[in-house]
């Protein structure tokens, strides 16, 4: 139960890294819908993926 | 490409700088600088690996007087946000003095739970103590683990052993999750390692210190496992004739389960006490929960409910309940109550001391308080 709560947890990171990475990948690359608004979205979204490097996930 | 990347760097300073007091409260230790009868400190990991590397993983303080005797264990802060019980614990661990028997204190029971505040109260992080010296800064917390630490809640928690359905969130909290169980959530993990503690320690009295809203009929009060009810029936006609403070006992409830005193009572050989004092900041009817609420209880609309007879205990907002007359009132709790114990079980008899209640009313909490700047830094530790 422990091992299993772990590994989900790490999961958790995995995932949010990824997350992390896709949303900064499509703020910087894109091929339609690039105007202001869009990259403010796009930008807004990264903040739950930076929390956990300041350990807050 | 230059807005994108100004728009990244906005984002950047909004998340650090939105979440600074978040990682304040994560971050902040507090600082107490324990009396020379200190034997030992050791983390409860100690008695259950399972909480190892946790943030559950708190300090448990040993004053060992090397005589034969009792033992209790002081639990402070099960729940972080009734402030009166860490705040008693550290005026023991900075002032006791032990002769005969064992005291063990663990003043940050749930540390996790000190780590967040209660969601909708809008109170603050943190509190202060002014002291000769200068203030002492503690956590005031929430009641529950922090879901940082222990996600998601279940639909229903489901108390073990009994199988008793609970509310949700009662699996982050610590008081529901007696005796615990080593595979469980972090939660249930703390419970079983404190339990496991009392049973290998052999611990004989535990003293779980709590505070109670004046709207709670369970206010003022030692709730005791039935073994324990003569020694708190004892020990509250002496306070309320010596001490002259209103102390009730009500003996647990056997199907209100999770809570220390009766699963502590149950599952170990231990006997188990709860203390409570009239806390106006933890009431749903007060106004702004501010640091000032906290340290005097006074307020007016808990003045008007006292008037309309919709409290449990007396209630003056000319003296309010500080915070100095309640940790006075923890601190004779505790006292009388290992000292009945001796009284009724000579063999569990104990020499301890700390401040009185009547020193506590005089010259208030932060004259008992040391500053760790000026003390010997190997009786110094945080929180």
């Amino acid at each position: 139960m422990i091992l299993l709560q772990e590994v989900i947890h790490q999961l958790y990171f995995i995932m949010a890294a990824l997350a992390a990475l896709l949303l900064l990948t499509r703020l910087f690359r894109r091929k339609s819908r690039r105007g202001l608004a869009y990259d403010i979205v796009y930008a807004y979204a990264i903040i739950p993926f930076l929390l956990p490097a300041l350990h807050i996930k | 490409m230059v807005r994108r990347m100004a728009l990244l760097a906005a984002v950047a300073v909004v998340t650090v700088a939105g979440t600074r007091e978040i990682r304040e409260l994560r971050t902040y230790r507090e600082t107490v600088v324990v009396s020379e009868a200190l034997t030992v400190q050791v983390p409860l990991s100690t008695y259950f690996g399972g909480i190892k590397g946790t943030v559950m993983d708190a300090p448990v303080y040993v004053f060992d007087s090397g005589v034969p005797g009792g033992s209790a264990l002081i639990l402070a802060a099960t729940h972080p946000y009734e402030p009166a019980s860490p705040v008693m614990a550290y005026v023991v661990m900075e002032n006791i003095a032990v002769t005969k028997g064992k005291v063990f204190v663990i003043p940050r029971a749930s540390m996790s739970a000190s780590t967040l505040g209660m969601l909708g109260n809008a109170y603050p992080a943190f509190f202060r103590v002014k002291t000769p010296w200068g203030e002492k800064k503690y956590r005031i917390g929430d009641r529950e683990t922090n879901p940082l630490d222990q996600w998601p809640d279940p639909f229903t928690f489901v108390h073990y052993p009994s199988r008793q359905n609970l509310a949700y969130q009662d699996s982050r909290n610590l008081n529901r999750t007696f005796p615990g169980r080593p595979d469980g959530n972090l939660t249930e993990r703390t419970a079983f390692a404190i339990t496991e503690m009392i049973r290998r320690e052999r611990i004989d009295l535990t003293i779980d210190v709590h505070e109670a809203s004046l709207g709670y009929p369970v206010v003022s009060t030692y709730v005791c496992h039935q073994r324990a009810e003569d020694m708190c029936a004892m020990a509250s006609m002496i306070l309320e004739a010596e001490q002259r403070f209103k102390m009730k006992t009500e003996v647990s409830p056997k199907t209100l389960r999770g809570l220390t005193h009766r699963e502590v009572g149950d599952f170990t050989e231990s006997f188990a006490v709860l203390m409570e004092t009239p806390e106006p900041f933890i009431d749903k009817f007060v106004g702004p929960m501010t640091e000032d609420l906290l340290l005097t209880g006074r307020d007016e609309f808990e003045q008007t409910a006292a008037e309309r007879g919709l409290l449990y205990a007396d209630y003056d907002i000319k003296t309010g309940a500080s915070l100095d007359y309640r940790v006075a009132r923890h601190l004779a709790g505790a006292a009388e109550i290992i000292k009945q114990m001796g009284e009724f079980y000579p063999e569990k008899r104990m020499d301890v001391s700390w401040p009185t209640y009547a020193e506590v009313m005089q010259h208030g909490i932060g004259y008992f308080l040391h500053d760790p700047a000026t003390a010997d830094p190997r009786r110094v530790f945080r929180n």
